[in-house]
Protein backbone atom coordinates (compact mmCIF):
# COMPACT_ATOMS: atom_id res chain seq x y z
CA UNK A 1 0.00 0.00 0.00
CA UNK A 2 2.85 2.21 0.92
CA UNK A 3 4.65 1.27 -1.59
CA UNK A 4 1.78 1.67 -4.46
CA UNK A 5 1.82 5.52 -2.61
CA UNK A 6 5.51 5.97 -3.02
CA UNK A 7 5.32 5.38 -6.67
CA UNK A 8 2.38 7.46 -7.18
CA UNK A 9 4.17 10.22 -5.71
CA UNK A 10 7.24 9.95 -7.62
CA UNK A 11 5.21 9.89 -10.53
CA UNK A 12 3.23 12.99 -10.06
CA UNK A 13 6.86 14.39 -9.12
CA UNK A 14 8.74 13.39 -12.45
CA UNK A 15 5.87 14.92 -14.13
CA UNK A 16 6.29 17.77 -12.94
CA UNK A 17 9.72 17.86 -13.10
CA UNK A 18 9.61 17.03 -17.05
CA UNK A 19 7.01 20.04 -17.24
CA UNK A 20 8.72 22.46 -15.79
CA UNK A 21 11.93 21.63 -17.98
CA UNK A 22 9.65 21.38 -20.91
CA UNK A 23 8.66 25.08 -20.41
CA UNK A 24 11.96 26.47 -19.59
CA UNK A 25 11.59 27.63 -15.91
CA UNK A 26 13.92 25.34 -14.07
CA UNK A 27 15.49 27.11 -10.82
CA UNK A 28 18.78 26.19 -12.53
CA UNK A 29 18.03 28.22 -16.09
CA UNK A 30 20.82 30.85 -15.78
CA UNK A 31 23.04 28.22 -14.50
CA UNK A 32 22.67 26.18 -17.77
CA UNK A 33 22.37 28.91 -19.72
CA UNK A 34 25.75 30.64 -18.81
CA UNK A 35 27.09 26.98 -18.57
CA UNK A 36 26.39 26.38 -22.28
CA UNK A 37 27.84 30.00 -23.37
CA UNK A 38 31.14 28.85 -22.48
CA UNK A 39 31.02 25.31 -22.86
CA UNK A 40 32.07 24.05 -26.99
CA UNK A 41 31.16 20.88 -26.21
CA UNK A 42 27.32 21.36 -24.90
CA UNK A 43 26.81 24.61 -27.87
CA UNK A 44 28.22 21.57 -30.75
CA UNK A 45 25.32 19.21 -28.81
CA UNK A 46 22.82 21.67 -28.97
CA UNK A 47 23.74 22.94 -32.34
CA UNK A 48 23.32 19.14 -33.51
CA UNK A 49 19.58 18.75 -31.80
CA UNK A 50 18.71 22.07 -33.63
CA UNK A 51 19.79 20.53 -37.09
CA UNK A 52 17.46 17.38 -35.92
CA UNK A 53 14.62 20.13 -34.96
CA UNK A 54 15.37 21.92 -38.45
CA UNK A 55 14.80 19.10 -40.49
CA UNK A 56 11.66 18.36 -38.63
CA UNK A 57 10.43 21.55 -39.57
CA UNK A 58 11.94 21.45 -43.09
CA UNK A 59 9.79 17.89 -43.36
CA UNK A 60 6.75 19.38 -42.33
CA UNK A 61 6.49 22.64 -44.64
CA UNK A 62 6.92 20.74 -47.82
CA UNK A 63 3.81 20.84 -49.41
CA UNK A 64 1.56 18.08 -51.10
CA UNK A 65 -0.56 18.52 -54.08
CA UNK A 66 -3.74 19.70 -53.28
CA UNK A 67 -5.61 17.07 -55.07
CA UNK A 68 -3.51 14.01 -52.79
CA UNK A 69 -6.10 13.60 -50.19
CA UNK A 70 -8.52 13.33 -53.56
CA UNK A 71 -6.24 10.65 -55.44
CA UNK A 72 -5.43 8.92 -51.76
CA UNK A 73 -9.42 8.48 -50.99
CA UNK A 74 -10.42 7.56 -54.18
CA UNK A 75 -7.40 4.46 -54.25
CA UNK A 76 -8.63 3.27 -51.26
CA UNK A 77 -12.39 3.38 -51.68
CA UNK A 78 -11.55 1.18 -54.79
CA UNK A 79 -10.65 -1.89 -53.05
CA UNK A 80 -13.47 -1.64 -50.23
CA UNK A 81 -16.61 -3.78 -50.68
CA UNK A 82 -18.87 -2.83 -53.48
CA UNK A 83 -21.72 -1.59 -51.13
CA UNK A 84 -19.36 1.25 -49.57
CA UNK A 85 -18.10 1.95 -52.77
CA UNK A 86 -21.53 2.73 -54.14
CA UNK A 87 -22.57 4.95 -50.77
CA UNK A 88 -23.24 9.06 -51.04
CA UNK A 89 -20.33 9.21 -48.92
CA UNK A 90 -18.04 7.36 -50.70
CA UNK A 91 -18.76 9.97 -53.88
CA UNK A 92 -18.03 12.39 -51.55
CA UNK A 93 -14.90 11.40 -50.62
CA UNK A 94 -13.92 10.78 -53.58
CA UNK A 95 -14.59 14.49 -54.56
CA UNK A 96 -13.30 16.12 -51.12
CA UNK A 97 -11.55 19.69 -51.79
CA UNK A 98 -9.10 20.46 -49.31
CA UNK A 99 -11.56 23.05 -47.61
CA UNK A 100 -9.83 24.41 -44.92
CA UNK A 101 -11.38 24.45 -41.88
CA UNK A 102 -13.55 27.28 -39.71
CA UNK A 103 -10.93 28.36 -37.94
CA UNK A 104 -8.35 28.43 -40.68
CA UNK A 105 -10.73 30.61 -42.85
CA UNK A 106 -11.58 33.04 -40.07
CA UNK A 107 -8.18 33.50 -39.41
CA UNK A 108 -7.34 36.13 -42.38
CA UNK A 109 -9.55 38.16 -40.33
CA UNK A 110 -8.61 37.67 -37.16
CA UNK A 111 -6.52 40.96 -36.70
CA UNK A 112 -9.46 42.83 -37.87
CA UNK A 113 -11.60 40.49 -35.10
CA UNK A 114 -8.92 41.72 -32.38
CA UNK A 115 -9.57 45.24 -33.47
CA UNK A 116 -13.03 45.54 -33.28
CA UNK A 117 -12.77 43.57 -29.81
CA UNK A 118 -10.00 46.52 -28.72
CA UNK A 119 -12.75 49.22 -29.70
CA UNK A 120 -15.74 47.65 -27.99
CA UNK A 121 -13.41 47.19 -24.72
CA UNK A 122 -11.84 50.73 -25.28
CA UNK A 123 -15.50 52.05 -25.80
CA UNK A 124 -17.20 50.09 -22.97
CA UNK A 125 -14.41 51.21 -20.26
CA UNK A 126 -14.78 55.00 -21.21
CA UNK A 127 -18.35 54.63 -21.19
CA UNK A 128 -18.47 53.29 -17.90
CA UNK A 129 -15.30 55.35 -16.66
CA UNK A 130 -17.10 58.45 -17.81
CA UNK A 131 -20.47 57.87 -16.42
CA UNK A 132 -18.64 56.94 -13.13
CA UNK A 133 -16.59 60.25 -13.01
CA UNK A 134 -19.73 62.20 -14.19
CA UNK A 135 -21.67 60.99 -11.52
CA UNK A 136 -18.84 62.02 -9.12
CA UNK A 137 -18.23 65.32 -10.43
CA UNK A 138 -21.96 66.10 -9.72
CA UNK A 139 -21.68 65.04 -5.90
CA UNK A 140 -18.45 66.81 -5.46
CA UNK A 141 -19.60 70.36 -7.33
CA UNK A 142 -22.65 70.01 -5.12
CA UNK A 143 -20.77 69.59 -1.69
CA UNK A 144 -18.61 72.92 -3.29
CA UNK A 145 -22.04 75.16 -3.84
CA UNK A 146 -23.74 73.98 -0.56
CA UNK A 147 -20.42 74.77 1.77
CA UNK A 148 -19.89 77.89 -0.39
CA UNK A 149 -23.67 79.14 0.43
CA UNK A 150 -22.97 77.98 4.25
CA UNK A 151 -19.91 79.85 4.31
CA UNK A 152 -21.71 83.25 2.86
CA UNK A 153 -25.03 82.95 3.26
CA UNK A 154 -25.47 81.09 6.39
CA UNK A 155 -25.72 77.23 7.11
CA UNK A 156 -29.56 77.52 7.35
CA UNK A 157 -30.35 78.79 4.17
CA UNK A 158 -27.70 76.22 2.36
CA UNK A 159 -29.59 73.49 4.69
CA UNK A 160 -33.11 74.36 3.20
CA UNK A 161 -32.15 75.39 -0.44
CA UNK A 162 -29.51 72.49 -0.63
CA UNK A 163 -32.09 69.68 1.37
CA UNK A 164 -35.21 70.88 -0.81
CA UNK A 165 -33.50 70.23 -3.89
CA UNK A 166 -32.65 66.88 -2.57
CA UNK B 1 -39.59 -23.42 -61.85
CA UNK B 2 -41.40 -19.88 -62.34
CA UNK B 3 -41.72 -20.56 -58.15
CA UNK B 4 -37.57 -20.56 -58.22
CA UNK B 5 -37.02 -17.72 -59.81
CA UNK B 6 -39.69 -15.72 -57.05
CA UNK B 7 -37.47 -16.50 -54.97
CA UNK B 8 -34.37 -16.10 -55.60
CA UNK B 9 -35.49 -12.87 -56.79
CA UNK B 10 -37.05 -12.18 -53.19
CA UNK B 11 -33.21 -13.25 -51.72
CA UNK B 12 -32.00 -10.61 -54.11
CA UNK B 13 -34.54 -8.28 -52.81
CA UNK B 14 -33.15 -8.52 -49.02
CA UNK B 15 -31.14 -5.72 -48.23
CA UNK B 16 -28.10 -7.27 -47.83
CA UNK B 17 -25.98 -4.71 -49.04
CA UNK B 18 -27.88 -2.12 -46.66
CA UNK B 19 -26.64 -4.30 -43.41
CA UNK B 20 -23.42 -3.68 -44.96
CA UNK B 21 -23.38 -0.92 -45.68
CA UNK B 22 -24.63 0.07 -41.67
CA UNK B 23 -22.04 -2.52 -40.21
CA UNK B 24 -18.59 -1.04 -42.45
CA UNK B 25 -19.44 2.31 -42.74
CA UNK B 26 -17.58 3.65 -40.05
CA UNK B 27 -14.35 2.87 -42.25
CA UNK B 28 -15.95 5.63 -44.42
CA UNK B 29 -16.41 7.58 -41.29
CA UNK B 30 -12.82 7.01 -40.46
CA UNK B 31 -11.59 7.92 -43.82
CA UNK B 32 -13.88 11.10 -43.33
CA UNK B 33 -12.60 12.23 -39.61
CA UNK B 34 -8.96 11.35 -40.35
CA UNK B 35 -7.81 11.30 -43.57
CA UNK B 36 -6.62 14.81 -44.02
CA UNK B 37 -4.32 14.19 -40.60
CA UNK B 38 -3.54 10.82 -42.48
CA UNK B 39 -2.73 12.40 -45.85
CA UNK B 40 -0.36 14.34 -44.27
CA UNK B 41 1.59 12.41 -41.82
CA UNK B 42 2.27 9.92 -44.57
CA UNK B 43 3.25 12.80 -46.71
CA UNK B 44 5.37 13.73 -44.27
CA UNK B 45 7.15 10.17 -43.54
CA UNK B 46 7.39 9.36 -47.67
CA UNK B 47 7.58 12.14 -49.27
CA UNK B 48 6.20 10.80 -52.54
CA UNK B 49 2.52 10.75 -53.35
CA UNK B 50 2.04 7.62 -55.13
CA UNK B 51 3.47 5.92 -51.47
CA UNK B 52 1.30 7.91 -49.87
CA UNK B 53 -1.44 6.70 -51.76
CA UNK B 54 -0.78 2.90 -51.51
CA UNK B 55 -0.09 3.37 -47.38
CA UNK B 56 -3.41 4.96 -47.19
CA UNK B 57 -5.43 2.26 -49.24
CA UNK B 58 -3.52 -0.37 -46.77
CA UNK B 59 -3.91 0.97 -44.17
CA UNK B 60 -7.98 1.32 -45.02
CA UNK B 61 -8.34 -2.19 -46.29
CA UNK B 62 -6.06 -3.18 -42.58
CA UNK B 63 -9.29 -1.22 -41.27
CA UNK B 64 -11.54 -2.89 -43.33
CA UNK B 65 -10.69 -6.04 -42.68
CA UNK B 66 -9.67 -5.89 -38.78
CA UNK B 67 -11.09 -9.15 -36.96
CA UNK B 68 -13.54 -9.72 -39.98
CA UNK B 69 -14.85 -6.26 -40.05
CA UNK B 70 -15.32 -5.78 -36.57
CA UNK B 71 -14.73 -1.88 -35.67
CA UNK B 72 -11.54 -1.60 -33.31
CA UNK B 73 -12.31 -0.15 -30.18
CA UNK B 74 -10.00 2.98 -30.94
CA UNK B 75 -10.48 3.82 -34.88
CA UNK B 76 -7.90 6.40 -34.65
CA UNK B 77 -5.12 4.83 -32.62
CA UNK B 78 -5.70 1.95 -34.89
CA UNK B 79 -5.66 3.94 -38.24
CA UNK B 80 -2.95 6.19 -37.04
CA UNK B 81 -0.47 3.57 -35.78
CA UNK B 82 -1.31 1.45 -38.57
CA UNK B 83 -0.52 4.12 -41.62
CA UNK B 84 2.22 5.03 -39.41
CA UNK B 85 3.85 1.17 -39.40
CA UNK B 86 2.75 0.58 -42.94
CA UNK B 87 4.27 4.10 -44.30
CA UNK B 88 7.96 2.98 -42.08
CA UNK B 89 7.75 -0.72 -43.91
CA UNK B 90 7.52 0.97 -47.50
CA UNK B 91 10.71 3.66 -46.54
CA UNK B 92 12.69 1.27 -45.31
CA UNK B 93 12.25 -1.02 -48.36
CA UNK B 94 12.87 2.02 -50.84
CA UNK B 95 16.07 2.40 -48.14
CA UNK B 96 17.40 -1.05 -49.01
CA UNK B 97 16.76 -0.78 -52.56
CA UNK B 98 18.31 2.77 -52.33
CA UNK B 99 21.50 1.19 -50.53
CA UNK B 100 21.66 -1.41 -53.23
CA UNK B 101 22.18 1.03 -56.16
CA UNK B 102 25.63 1.60 -56.74
CA UNK B 103 27.19 3.80 -55.11
CA UNK B 104 27.71 6.40 -58.18
CA UNK B 105 24.04 7.58 -58.26
CA UNK B 106 23.58 7.45 -54.31
CA UNK B 107 26.60 9.73 -53.79
CA UNK B 108 25.21 12.94 -55.13
CA UNK B 109 26.20 15.07 -52.01
CA UNK B 110 29.51 16.44 -50.99
CA UNK B 111 28.94 15.18 -47.28
CA UNK B 112 31.58 17.18 -45.67
CA UNK B 113 30.81 20.81 -47.70
CA UNK B 114 28.46 22.97 -45.23
CA UNK B 115 26.14 23.55 -48.10
CA UNK B 116 24.96 19.90 -48.11
CA UNK B 117 24.74 20.76 -43.93
CA UNK B 118 22.15 23.14 -44.82
CA UNK B 119 20.80 21.35 -47.93
CA UNK B 120 16.47 20.58 -47.35
CA UNK B 121 16.42 17.68 -49.81
CA UNK B 122 19.81 16.11 -48.17
CA UNK B 123 18.33 16.74 -44.40
CA UNK B 124 15.03 15.54 -44.41
CA UNK B 125 16.14 12.74 -46.51
CA UNK B 126 18.90 11.71 -43.51
CA UNK B 127 16.10 12.68 -41.29
CA UNK B 128 13.70 10.31 -43.14
CA UNK B 129 16.47 7.45 -42.74
CA UNK B 130 16.85 7.90 -38.95
CA UNK B 131 13.61 7.95 -38.52
CA UNK B 132 13.04 4.34 -40.23
CA UNK B 133 15.96 3.24 -37.53
CA UNK B 134 14.52 4.17 -34.47
CA UNK B 135 13.15 1.72 -31.81
CA UNK B 136 9.77 1.39 -32.07
CA UNK B 137 8.22 3.29 -29.06
CA UNK B 138 10.55 6.41 -29.85
CA UNK B 139 9.01 6.29 -33.92
CA UNK B 140 5.56 6.06 -32.52
CA UNK B 141 6.39 9.35 -30.66
CA UNK B 142 8.01 11.03 -33.27
CA UNK B 143 5.87 10.10 -36.29
CA UNK B 144 2.47 10.42 -34.19
CA UNK B 145 3.70 14.15 -32.43
CA UNK B 146 6.24 15.78 -34.79
CA UNK B 147 4.43 14.50 -38.75
CA UNK B 148 1.02 13.77 -37.55
CA UNK B 149 0.81 16.84 -35.52
CA UNK B 150 -0.67 15.73 -33.21
CA UNK B 151 -0.42 16.64 -29.26
CA UNK B 152 1.59 14.52 -26.79
CA UNK B 153 -2.01 13.94 -24.35
CA UNK B 154 -3.41 12.48 -27.88
CA UNK B 155 -0.02 10.62 -28.76
CA UNK B 156 -0.11 8.84 -24.90
CA UNK B 157 -3.59 7.87 -25.72
CA UNK B 158 -3.06 6.24 -28.78
CA UNK B 159 0.26 4.65 -27.47
CA UNK B 160 -0.70 3.62 -24.20
CA UNK B 161 1.59 5.45 -22.42
CA UNK B 162 1.47 9.11 -20.28
CA UNK B 163 2.13 12.44 -21.72
CA UNK B 164 5.31 12.72 -19.83
CA UNK B 165 6.41 9.93 -21.30
CA UNK B 166 5.93 10.67 -24.77
CA UNK B 167 7.77 13.39 -23.91
CA UNK B 168 10.25 11.65 -22.78
CA UNK B 169 10.51 9.30 -25.84
CA UNK B 170 10.22 12.13 -28.24
CA UNK B 171 13.61 13.57 -26.01
CA UNK B 172 15.36 10.24 -26.46
CA UNK B 173 14.70 10.27 -30.48
CA UNK B 174 15.95 13.64 -31.36
CA UNK B 175 19.12 12.91 -29.23
CA UNK B 176 19.50 9.70 -31.12
CA UNK B 177 18.58 11.46 -34.44
CA UNK B 178 21.27 14.33 -33.34
CA UNK B 179 24.26 11.46 -33.60
CA UNK B 180 22.77 9.40 -36.36
CA UNK B 181 22.54 12.46 -38.65
CA UNK B 182 25.94 13.78 -37.41
CA UNK B 183 27.26 10.03 -38.28
CA UNK B 184 25.37 10.55 -42.40
CA UNK B 185 27.40 13.98 -42.39
CA UNK B 186 31.07 13.09 -41.56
Amino acid sequence: MWAAKAKTCCRQLRDRVLRLLADGFTPDRHWIQNHIANCPRCQRRLARLGNVELAISMLKSQPHNLDLLMRANTQAIGVLKHCLRTTAKAERLRNIRPDLSIIERCSRYKHSFANVAACIAIAILMKSGAFSSAKMFESKGQKAVENYYASNAGEDIARDIFTTNA
Amino acid sequence: MTGRAVSIELLWDIPIPKALEQTQGWVLCAMQWHGRELVNMLWRILGNEQDVCDAYQDTFLKLAHHEHGCKPENVKAYVFRSASNIAISILRHKLVEKNNLPPRITAQHNMNSPAAELDTRYMTEALRAGIAELPEHLRDVVTLHDLGDLPYEQVAKILGITAATARVYRCKAVQLLAVWMRKETR
